[in-house]
């Protein structure tokens, strides 16, 4: 997939969270959005998470895989949320996701 | 009158392009309207085979609703063979419908966003394929998929004229809903389209029904205006232009 990936990792047993933003050239509302996501992940703490920035306007097969019709959206552990994202809302979904990866853990 | 004639695309369904002076004028955006099950999706597909298959003309096909294989599977009846033109490279079938089982859970919307996402994925088909027809079904979905609907009313319009721009033919399905007059959810879908066509599938005694179809605009056309016989046949859908429909 053709994507920016800040924090590149080739561990299998990487656990971090990933945190994929699609974005586009044309959207007016993607760089904001961009802001808010890496304020939020500065925020948490960038060891804990994997950003993957994908633009459709060079990758549209990756929309295309997921199903993302509107920009920006934000996708985290199978939930997605579409516009400027409030950084609330942005917390609750890495923290849904922490949750998650906690209860697999614990399972194995 | 100048005699300048509009380029038309055929529209692959027997009968119809004798209403419409010969087809859809090229490069036009087309909204095919209906209540549920009175075959908007049936002629669509037909519209975008009957293009690749007897026209030398690719097409897109992107489905927001019906997973590809119900689609294929619906055709087949009607002697439609999706795989093969989509093996043969004439014919691109987008699957964006909600069976994706990889497509996330949306939690969240703000009113902050626009289409510039479906657009790339059509355009990058159209590219591949070198379509010159392309269908979206059914945009209504978009509805029950966003809850900004102002913005997709603007969007609608930037994407119709990103796909039309590349010169091809583009139809929009829409359905109607069952209360009130407009033509689709967002009530702007006639504004949409230069050329609406609308099919009904009336109740006409206890125990039948009757399809039939109605041109109810087409910019640059001198079209019918009555109502006219239209049914599924063996081989998809045929309309008959000397036949006014018994319901109406």
């Amino acid at each position: 997939m053709n994507t920016e990936q800040d924090v590149t990792s080739t561990e299998d047993t990487d656990d971090r969270i990933e945190v994929v933003l699609f974005k586009s050239d044309t959207c007016a509302f993607c760089p904001r959005a961009e802001e808010v996501v890496r304020e939020t992940i500065n925020e948490f703490g960038t060891d804990i998470f994997k950003l993957n920035i994908i633009n459709v306007s060079e990758n549209p097969e990756a929309a295309e895989e997921y199903g993302i019709f509107a920009l920006p959206t934000v996708m985290i552990s199978g939930q997605s949320i579409t516009g400027i994202p409030e950084p609330e809302m942005l917390m609750k979904m890495i923290l849904g996701a922490k949750v998650c990866q906690k209860k697999k853990s614990e399972s194995k | 009158m100048s005699d300048y004639e509009i380029d038309r695309v055929k529209t692959g369904i027997p009968g119809l392009d004798e209403l419409i002076e010969g087809g859809f004028p090229r490069g036009d955006t087309i909204l095919i309207a209906g209540k549920a099950g009175t075959g908007k999706s049936i002629l669509a597909t037909q519209f975008i085979y009957k293009g690749a298959t007897e026209y030398d003309e690719p097409g897109v096909f992107v489905t927001l609703e019906e997973p590809p294989h119900l689609i294929k599977r619906n055709m087949l009846q009607f002697g439609m063979d999706i795989d093969a033109v989509i093996k043969e490279g004439k014919m691109s079938l987008v699957d964006l419908s909600p069976s994706k089982e990889v497509t996330p859970v949306t939690i969240g919307e703000y009113p902050s966003f626009d289409l510039s996402g479906l657009q790339a994925i059509i355009l990058n088909h159209i590219k591949k394929v070198n379509a010159k027809r392309v269908v979206i079904d059914t945009i209504s979905i978009m509805a029950y998929k966003f809850r900004s609907r102002d913005i997709l009313r603007e969007e609608f319009f930037k994407l119709a004229a990103a796909i039309t721009r590349t010169g091809c033919t583009l139809i929009l399905t829409s359905e109607i809903p069952t209360q009130g007059q407009s033509l689709g959810v967002f009530d702007i879908e006639a504004f949409l389209a230069s050329g609406v066509i609308v099919l009904y599938n009336e109740k006409i005694s206890d125990t039948s029904r009757s399809r039939s179809i109605e041109v109810l605009k087409l910019r640059g056309s001198k079209h019918s205006s009555r109502i006219h016989s239209m049914r599924i046949t063996d081989e998809g859908i045929r309309v008959w232009p000397g036949e006014i429909s018994p319901g109406h």
